[in-house]
This record gives structure tokens, C-alpha cells and sequence, in this order.
């Protein structure tokens, strides 16, 4: 389950002019994702990071390990990003995501959008987040202390179902 | 999860399971022969791997070279989408990324 990625399952990068998305292997780096959005333009830049945490319904974790369809999952987080820039008029979008082995406590994504003003940097990069949670062909397995991992989901699972809110599936991590 | 053409057969199409589709068929893809309809995939492959349907399909998307298509099992074989020989497919079961 957690073993070494294949070739075809290492992460990549789309960018377009202030909009880069990203799946990695790599440890994320809070400071280079504000970086790659800050611009004189932009009086505000808001950060998400979200970090695995170290239990499920009071179940020790003990890491998450992602996977994705990789070119696929850029080419939705790319259409993400297009879509809040341009409802929220942000200056610039980024959106990374890890994949392999994330230990407890350690980012498994980050997203940073920048705006002129506050208010537009917040809702745009809240909506970045749930649209990425959505949507994003991402996958959770959690690893339990001395038990089988379990691959989650956002949603409730079954086609057509409502999404239960406060379901299982969104409560552990971010 | 770009499998070249060239390592694939002529008549067959890679399919590609991801998270818990991974668990049942212990397999991350494999190739399987084409031409096969959409609308009857999800019965080739809970033939092979009984169970499959119930605890993951029915819940799952399906892409078709990177596009998703809808699986109405309904249809019959004049209707909706072939998959070809050379087609990359994939299963995606309910997303979590986060």
C-alpha cells in the first residue's frame, strides 16, 4: 500500500500566468506558495494548510498516504484555480498537494490565493479549499496503529447521495 | 499514469483502479481486450472480480482518456461510448483529497 511510487506516479506541475497547481512527493513549503502568489498588486494573501492529524473517532493514526491520478487531478485543480480567480477577481492562485507517505503533523496541502483586498482573498481561497476537497482525484488511506488502512472519502460514498456534512469522511485531516 | 501506446498491445485498453478499487482487484491497472462498452464494464469487471461492483463501481466515476463519460448500464450496445483499443480508462471512487 505504501510502497515506493512508480515513474507514473510521481507528481507535476501546470502553470499558467498567476496560477500554478502541483502534486509532490516533496515536503510543502508554507513560504514558497506565498511567495509564488505575493505581488505588489495584492494587498492580501491568504494561506490554507492543511496537516494530518493523529487520530479518526479517537482511532490512533498513525501516517496518511495519498495517491492520485495525477494528470488527471492537475488538469481539475487547474480548472479549479481558473474558476476562484476569476469569480473572486484574485491575483493569484496556488494549490499543492502531497502524495505518498505524509506523517501525523506534516502539510498534506496548501493553498494560497492573493487579492487586493481581504475579503476576496478570504472567500476565494476557502472555496479553492472545498472545491479541491470535492472535486480533486485525491485519495486518503488511513493508517490505524496495528490495523488495516481505511480509504476515505469526502462524501458519503453513494452515487446521488446527499453529503452528509458532518459525515466520517470530513472529519479526519484539514 | 501515462502508459505509452507502444507497450500495449493493439487490441487491448489499460484500465487503472485507484484507492479502495486497488484493494479488491490487488492491482494498481492491467490491460484488458477492446472493444468493450461503457455501458457493460461494470459487469466484465465485477465477473472478474466478484463484490467489486457493490463495494466500489457503484459508487465510482469512470474515465475515458482523461474524460469522464456516463455509465448508464441501461443502454443498450448501439448506445453510448466504446472503448477502444489503446484507450487509457480509470475507476474513480468518491475523492479525498485535504
Amino acid at each position: 500500500m505504501a510502497s515506493e511510487p512508480a515513474d507514473s506516479e510521481k507528481g507535476g506541475v501546470r502553470e499558467e500566468p498567476n496560477i500554478h497547481v502541483e502534486l509532490t512527493h516533496a515536503h510543502l513549503s508554507a513560504q514558497t506558495i506565498i511567495d509564488r502568489v505575493k505581488s505588489p498588486k495584492a494587498g492580501a494573501v491568504v494561506l490554507f494548510a492543511g496537516t494530518t492529524r493523529d487520530t479518526f473517532a479517537s482511532k490512533p493514526v498513525s501516517q496518511l498516504v495519498y495517491q492520485s491520478y495525477v494528470p488527471l487531478a492537475l488538469t481539475t485543480l487547474l480548472s479549479i484555480a481558473r474558476e476562484v480567480k476569476s469569480k473572486h477577481d484574485l491575483t493569484a492562485v496556488s494549490i499543492v498537494h502531497r502524495l505518498g507517505e505524509v506523517p501525523i503533523g506534516e502539510e498534506s496541502i496548501l493553498i494560497a490565493v492573493s487579492a487586493p483586498h481581504r475579503q476576496a482573498a478570504w472567500r476565494g481561497g476557502e472555496e479553492a479549499l472545498e472545491e479541491t476537497k470535492k472535486r480533486a482525484e485525491v485519495w486518503k488511506l488511513e493508517e490505524f496503529v496495528g490495523e488495516k488502512g481505511v480509504w476515505r472519502a469526502n462524501r458519503d460514498g453513494a452515487v446521488g447521495e446527499k453529503v452528509d456534512e458532518t459525515g466520517e469522511g470530513n472529519r479526519q485531516s484539514s | 499514469m501515462s502508459i505509452s501506446s507502444s507497450d500495449t498491445p493493439s487490441t487491448y485498453f489499460t484500465i487503472l483502479y485507484f484507492a479502495a478499487a486497488s484493494d479488491i482487484t490487488k492491482k494498481r491497472s492491467e490491460t484488458l481486450t477492446a472493444p468493450v462498452h461503457v455501458s457493460q464494464l461494470f459487469t466484465l469487471l465485477d465477473k472478474k472480480y466478484p463484490g467489486l461492483k457493490d463495494k466500489v463501481l457503484c459508487s465510482s466515476a469512470i474515465t475515458v482518456n482523461l474524460e469522464y463519460v456516463d455509465v448508464d448500464e441501461s443502454m443498450s450496445d448501439e448506445e453510448g461510448l466504446v472503448i477502444k483499443a489503446g484507450d487509457e480508462v480509470a475507476i474513480i471512487p468518491p475523492v479525498s483529497s485535504g
